[in-house]
């Protein structure tokens, strides 16, 4: 088959089907769909859809990191996201038209009541007029937008939680849109995908948004919102450096020797052992980086972690050793955070193996609280076989 | 007369509403005001110094890491430390010039190009070969689709658009080339950095560690694909549009004052001997002025702070609080902003409290006084191709911002490979050394000034036993949108959309033009 005849093959034009298939494969494998029909499964659901499914994106209190991180993704990269796979009808950075124009966009689009909502930045309820878009309070806006949207997927750690500009002493009364929504927002059962990360992981998002269309509804949440496929594993489970830790060789001072040859940055202040997040598993900038390979772990997937986890670089928060540790007395020298960390993750290792790429299947898990408007899109009680709904319409 | 607002302003990083006064097809008088507040220098007290460069480059997720650097310098310089050991200036430099090179590539196509680049006309063009044809069709069936997405409801039959189909289509993929060719800069950054954006190798006192050798060749090798896009597509495509909009050269001159605190160290460390050193230019007289960040002063009349917090104080005396907020006047009716209308403090240099242009303008007219060898050589030829040799004052205008950004992205892709080198030669004399250790529980003041792509950018901070004592962070926004001041002096923005012609009110295409150049 030649290269033209491949093109015509692709429902994407500009896409070759075998670029086409090679990106499925990949969001199969992070959306924990796994098998040989996995493949069929996430192409059949994205080629069935007619027409393109509708996005807007909402920038709160932010600072465009997380957009910043979508213009890094690559499989699928943003242009063909953008041109062949969804149709961003709204996002204040990428977007053509600007003031009233602008608006229409916003407001066609979430009146069509047929769109996904993705916002990116924090709530400021303390004082609304904090954040403002064409007069109106982030409050107004996401609370109008979650209500006509077929679903609402928080990227990074501000829309989730609040993030830096909540951090003591909050100034702006800056919330997560979850909690926004359920409480002043006066929607008690508002239920929102939370992706965190500072930045956000445009891989994380775009795995959400596939397993969305795959599957027709939400994949299970965990106690923080988080899905499960994504975020049930800390940063110390999957970590590179993680055999220097079992060998007890730890850096001891930025620049050392043991810094030049990767070892455990636990005692230089790394949060990874209390952090769950998927970053040494589909890391970034295109697989070739992640933040550990340069530094500690922070912990930028856990809320409230400038509070709860800062200092950073140092033992003195979030995880208390008394003394150095032995890697024979893990248990004893660890401090509780940890231990409850790392017997988590025994618990899940234990059930499932060690993962490698990509997440467990997502039929393994019970059924989740829907809200309506998530109910109306998985109504096929067979919603365990991919691809048995597609989203869209 | 009428009333023109933008709001908001997209293709942008921050949240941003403009009001311009349109009398007789002009621009008479102009307001900006940032929509969004965090309060960064709020949460950043009590803080401990270890920590506080992790928020500081939240300040801004497109420039995190001049804001990272700003940060960390300012510790370094609170605890008595004036130089970082060579292989980490070297480092410090290898991933600010892959975040300048990401980011004015981004700026140039992603950000601005659409004030320029009529896309939906490309349609109409003929492309020359099999790849133009390629990004033709897809377009065609995104606009046969009848979704839009991020294309709908501009106005794209605006008068100002002057490019042939031809250029349209080419451009257009250019924009498509340029989103790889920003990801290949990103992971030059990422690769020593950890990820982008939010980097992770910076400390006070160093980088975290010593890069492997295979990453700093891969490095190399990304920021060796970042020239060539600057070389052969982004330098040329600014040579073939700027004869079609050579009006934009006679506009958005704004207020003739141009600041830069510096960016890329050399071996010295002197922000006075950077690649693009430190320096000013006043009253448009092309002569370099010495400036320094103790210069700056903050104004809060026309702020949603108590007039008391800024009143020409210093940014350590004066702070965030207590907030006064006012309404705006609504978007729709006649009435303008009066009184405090801004979340963006106004900024200005002493002793003339003069309101200062930031950007790679500024930082290019200051090298090129300066007499930097490779940014006088670039300029003059620029000016040539465009028919104004020995002209550097057009350069203050629209089209010189644009101008100026291009010719720094060039020069800052020529350096970033050979940072690389002399890092590799360092170590290769056994010079291993990325840290020195330094007593973090110290107490002082310390300035950074290191410039973001986007203009100036100074972090003060007063330490006190280890904690953030006053935090201020004045980044280039702060200067460029700035509100009028106490004396009704108006920001550099504002007074660049004065006198901008606007043919259409209800598509003010020229403005966001003029917003844009300065890349807010």
């Amino acid at each position: 088959m030649n290269r033209r005849e491949e093109d015509e093959m692709s429902v994407f034009p500009g896409l070759t089907r075998r670029d086409f298939l090679k990106c499925c494969a990949t969001l199969a494998s992070v959306i924990g769909v796994a098998g040989p029909m996995a493949v069929t499964s996430v192409a059949e659901a994205l080629e069935d859809l007619a027409r393109r499914p509708q996005v807007v994106w909402s920038l709160f209190q932010e600072c465009l990191g997380c957009s910043v991180n979508l213009l890094q993704a690559r499989k699928p990269d943003p242009a063909q996201l953008i041109l062949q796979q969804i149709s961003l009808n709204y996002h204040e950075a990428v977007m053509a038209p600007a003031g009233f124009q602008a608006d229409k966009s916003f407001t066609d689009t979430v009146n069509s009541r047929d769109f996904y909502y993705i916002v990116e930045g924090a709530i400021a309820t303390g004082i609304p007029e904090a954040m403002t878009v064409a007069g109106r309070t982030s409050m107004e806006i996401v609370k109008d937008a979650y209500q006509k949207a077929k679903g609402t997927i928080c990227i990074g750690s501000c829309a989730c939680y609040g993030n830096i500009q909540a951090a003591a002493p909050n100034p702006t009364g800056a919330k997560g849109v979850g909690d926004y929504l359920r409480n002043e927002g006066g929607i008690s059962n508002a239920v929102v995908i939370n992706s965190p990360r500072c930045p956000g992981n445009a891989e994380d998002t775009l795995a959400i948004l596939v397993y969305i269309l795959v599957n027709g509804k939400l994949p299970e949440l965990d106690d923080k919102g988080r899905p499960k496929f994504l975020f049930s594993q800390t940063v110390h489970d999957n970590c590179e450096r993680r055999g220097h830790f079992d060998n007890g060789e730890f850096v001891e001072q930025f620049g050392d020797e043991g810094s030049r040859d990767r070892w455990c940055l636990y005692k230089m202040g790394c949060k990874g052992p209390v952090t769950y997040a998927p970053c040494p598993i589909n890391r970034w900038n295109g697989d070739i980086s992640w933040p550990v390979k340069a530094g500690p772990c922070i912990g930028c997937s856990e809320p409230g972690f400038w509070d709860k986890l800062t200092p950073f670089y140092s033992k003195e928060s979030g995880i208390r050793t008394p003394g150095d540790i032995s890697p024979v007395a893990i248990g004893e020298a660890l401090g509780i955070a940890t231990a409850i960390g790392i017997g988590a993750h025994a618990v899940v290792q234990t059930a499932r193996g060690r993962m490698g790429k990509g997440g467990p299947l997502s039929k393994e898990r019970g059924p989740v609280d829907q809200p309506d408007h998530w109910k109306k899109q998985s109504e096929d009680p067979d919603d365990t076989k991919p691809g048995s709904e597609k989203g869209g319409s | 007369m009428t009333k023109v607002v933008i709001d908001p302003i997209t293709r942008i990083e921050g949240h941003l509403r403009i009001t311009c006064k349109v009398e007789d097809g002009k621009v008479t008088d102009a307001w900006n005001t940032s929509t969004l507040f965090r309060g960064f220098e709020i949460f950043l007290k009590n803080r401990d110094a270890r920590s506080v460069w992790q928020f500081a480059q939240r300040i801004c997720g497109v420039c995190p890491n001049p804001h990272a650097i700003n940060s960390v310098q300012a510790v370094e310089r609170a605890l008595g430390v004036a130089k970082v050991d060579d292989n980490a200036r070297l480092i410090r430099n290898m991933t600010e010039a892959a975040q300048i090179g990401y980011d004015h590539i981004l700026w140039f196509y992603i950000l601005n190009a659409f004030d320029y680049v009529n896309v939906p006309d490309a349609l109409n063009a003929k492309p020359a070969t099999p790849a133009l044809k390629a990004v033709q069709d897809r377009l065609k069936a995104v606009v046969q689709s009848g979704q839009l997405g991020p294309f709908a409801n501009m106005y794209w039959d605006h008068p100002g658009y002057k490019l042939p189909p031809d250029m349209n289509l080419e451009l257009t993929a250019h924009y498509l080339q340029a989103i790889d060719a920003q990801q290949k800069a990103n992971e030059a950054n990422s690769i020593l950095g950890g990820r982008y954006p939010m980097v992770h190798h910076l400390i006070p006192g160093g980088v975290t560690q010593l890069p492997a050798y295979d990453e700093i060749m891969f490095y190399k090798a990304r920021m060796q694909q970042v020239k060539d896009f600057v070389d052969t597509v982004m330098v040329p495509d600014l040579l073939a549009i700027a004869p079609y909009y050579l009006d934009l050269a006679k506009t958005g001159k704004g207020v003739g004052n141009y600041l830069t605190w510096g960016v890329l160290d050399e071996a010295s460390q002197d922000p006075y001997d950077r690649l693009f050193p430190r320096g000013g230019i006043f009253d448009s007289k092309l002569e370099l002025q010495k400036v320094d960040p103790g210069m700056t002063r903050r104004y809060t009349m026309h702020s949603w702070f108590d007039d008391s917090v800024g009143d020409g104080k210093h940014p350590l005396d004066s702070g965030q609080e207590p907030i006064k907020f006012t309404q705006l006047p609504p978007i729709e009716g006649e009435a303008f902003p009066e009184g405090k209308y801004d979340w963006t403090q106004a900024v200005r240099l002493t002793d003339k409290d003069r309101p200062m242009e930031v950007g790679p303008l500024a930082q290019v007219l200051v090298a090129y006084l300066a007499g930097r060898t490779e940014v006088k050589q670039l300029v003059d030829s620029t000016l040539a191709a465009v028919g104004a040799a020995g002209k550097p004052e057009i350069l203050m205008s629209n089209l010189g911002r644009i101008a100026a950004r291009v010719i720094k992205a060039k020069v800052n892709c020529d350096n970033a490979v050979g940072w690389a080198d002399d890092l590799l030669a360092n170590i290769g004399k056994g010079d291993n050394k990325v840290y020195t250790d330094l007593d973090l529980d110290g107490s002082g003041t310390g300035v950074g000034g290191w410039d973001a792509p986007r203009g100036a950018l100074c972090h003060y901070v007063k330490l006190n036993g280890g904690k953030v004592d006053t935090y201020a962070a004045v980044p280039p926004s702060n200067w460029n949108l700035s509100p009028r001041d106490d004396k009704g002096v108006r920001g550099p923005v504002e007074e660049a959309l004065v006198g901008m012609p606007v043919v259409d009110p209800a598509k003010p295409l020229e403005i966001l033009r003029v917003v844009h150049t300065f890349d807010p």
